[in-house]
């Protein structure tokens, strides 16, 4: 076969599309490229401290420690809390329920999915606060346990839809051979789809992670906003502060070309990072499972 | 009786416990916004501007520009998704350069929308002087929903059946004919839900634009390009911070009732369009 030419032919339509391409690439460089960049000067005066300081006082001293914790923290409670319900929900939808029923429950999930994360803060802050200070009896509601609570209600939809597709991947011979065996209906479900889906599913539950770790808004109204690890490190109902909430209470405050500025963009970068390896994982998991 | 039979019976029973609370959870937020939010709305909550820091007046700038961003920004990033993505499809035929820009693509999607509004403000706003203003806020959503077009217009795309384009070859188009005459007609639908799903983002995102594009009182309609808007989003997370007043918390909801409806019109017209393509193609 000849090679074929890397561009056949510049026509205007090849100079207009490979502008319109050169400006997504070009924006997406740029915005990774100087993501770094603007983080380097507070990596600069603080060194690697900034990454395991516990203070963050502005104009003084960065370190991100607590928001990492409290990032971290605040995810991880999500998806122990989503877990169960989306992989139920799950299961029923595409093992049991008919295809009329699958299909509502999936259009309901996907509007779902696209409530604004304002709203989720405004019930948070109205309501969920109130419920957790009054059940477990404390003197302030916003808590760790409030946002990861939030953030497990705001990812429901989205892993339910990415693990029921993994479910629905796995072909329907299997489960006919599984039947054939004189394995009941669930026996079949639980010891061999769900084991054929296990990456999808994981790579659902990773895509969700993604997006409840980068979540701002919601959490911010609810997390405390108290830059400090609980002690002890283990107790929940303390007010934290994470990544993004952090930016977001600081950002208009800062908003210039200070050392804090660069404190949040280094921040943002160490989310990023996070996030990226997340979102990585699930990608690769979800293709692995097709 | 057989225990199989019971244990299956059982873990039924259970999924469609999970199931139901998942369900249940879901159901009450979505009364909630509707009947807390049901009482704001009248006319006048509507039509009117707010007055007395939110808690007296109405939604209407705020709706102006919610409006105004979102549609600035699907403008703006409409051309740019469809030109990038035929150039990938139509012109880049090196393996390794069309999974790179998938890959940047999909790395766009993975970014926390907080960071668009920090490293958005540092050109937008900063470098071309636009400061906090509506231009910045265009320009940044208009950022954060390239993956979303992106995507979508690249699925249409590809997935026009290869005799539609042979038959174009044949016919001795060029490039930009055959966009003209072939592509851009059969991949239409993947421009207009992914041009929707853009917009019902950039309404319900609050974290980008809140430092970067929005006042909270006192704004109208921009009269220039450098001043900022009043958003939908905004208004309800600074009404919401003030819980304790309960007249402000109404007009929260009011507005959270108004942004809801918004997105669930849009999304609700993708999945419409979508489900009529599915129902084509299996025909």
């Amino acid at each position: 076969m000849n090679k074929q030419p890397l561009f056949p032919e510049r026509g205007p339509a090849f100079w207009l599309t490979g502008l319109a391409a050169a400006i997504s690439a070009g924006t997406i460089g740029l915005l990774f490229v100087s993501l770094v960049v603007e983080s380097v000067p507070v990596f600069k005066s603080e060194g690697v401290s900034f990454l395991w300081g516990t203070d963050w006082f502005a104009g003084e001293v960065y370190g991100a420690l607590p928001m990492i914790y409290g990032s971290l923290m605040v995810t991880g409670l999500a998806v122990v809390m989503v877990l169960p319900f989306a992989l139920g929900s799950a299961i029923l939808t595409s093992e049991f329920l008919s295809g009329r029923v699958r299909l509502v429950v999936k259009a309901a999930m996907e509007l779902l999915a696209g409530v604004p994360g304002i709203l989720y803060g405004l019930m948070g802050i109205a309501l969920l606060a109130v419920w957790v200070r009054d059940l477990f009896g404390l003197i302030d509601g916003n808590t760790l346990f409030t946002a990861g609570l939030l953030l497990a209600v705001m990812i429901l939809p989205t892993v339910m839809t990415l693990a029921e597709d993994a479910l629905r991947a796995v072909p329907g011979e299997t489960r006919d051979t599984a039947l054939s065996q004189g394995l009941t209906r669930m026996e079949t479900v639980m010891q061999v789809v769900v084991p054929q889906a296990l990456p999808g599913l994981a790579g659902a539950v990773f895509l969700g992670l993604g997006r409840a770790m980068g979540e701002t808004i919601a959490v911010m109204l609810v997390i405390g906003g108290i830059d400090r690890i609980p002690q002890p490190w283990f107790d929940l109902f303390a007010s934290g502060q994470n990544i993004p909430s952090k930016i977001g209470r600081e950002a208009a405050e800062a908003l210039g070309f200070d050392l804090q500025w660069s404190a949040l963009i280094a921040l943002g970068l160490v989310l990023f990072v996070m996030v990226m390896t997340l979102t990585t994982a699930g990608h690769f998991l979800l293709r692995k499972a097709r | 009786m057989n225990p199989r039979l019971w244990k299956e019976r059982a873990t039924i029973l259970i999924l469609y416990g999970l199931t139901g609370c998942g369900c249940l959870v879901l159901a009450v937020i979505l009364t909630t916004v509707i009947m807390k939010g049901a009482p704001a709305l009248s006319g006048e909550f509507l039509f009117e501007e707010s007055r007395n820091f939110g808690s007296e007046g109405g939604i209407f700038y705020q709706m102006i520009g919610t409006l105004i961003l979102m549609a600035g920004a699907a403008i703006v990033c409409l051309p740019v998704a469809l030109g990038s993505v035929l150039f990938q499809t139509e012109f880049l035929h090196s393996p390794p350069l069309k999974k790179m820009f998938r890959f940047l693509i999909y790395s766009l999607n993975a970014v926390p929308t907080i960071i668009f509004g920090l490293i958005g403000y540092l050109f937008f706003g900063v470098l071309l002087d636009a400061g906090v203003s509506w231009v910045t806020g265009v320009l940044i959503l208009a950022v954060m929903i390239l993956p979303t077009l992106h995507v979508s217009i690249h699925e249409a795309v590809e997935s026009i059946p290869d005799h539609y384009r042979e038959a174009g070859l044949a016919l001795g188009l060029s490039p930009g004919q055959q966009m003209r005459a072939v592509i851009l007609p059969q991949s239409m639908y993947g421009m207009v839900t992914g041009t929707l799903l853009g917009l019902a983002r950039a309404a319900g995102e609050t974290a980008a634009i809140m430092f970067t594009a929005t006042a909270f009182s006192g704004v109208q309609l921009p009269q220039s390009w450098t001043e900022p808007v009043t958003t939908l989003q905004t208004h309800i997370l600074v009404l919401a911070q003030e819980a304790t007043n309960p007249k402000a918390l109404t007009h929260a909801w009011g507005a959270g009732l108004v942004l809801l409806t918004l997105v669930f019109i849009l999304i609700s017209v993708t999945l419409w369009i979508r489900s009529g393509m599915e129902m084509e193609a299996e025909r």
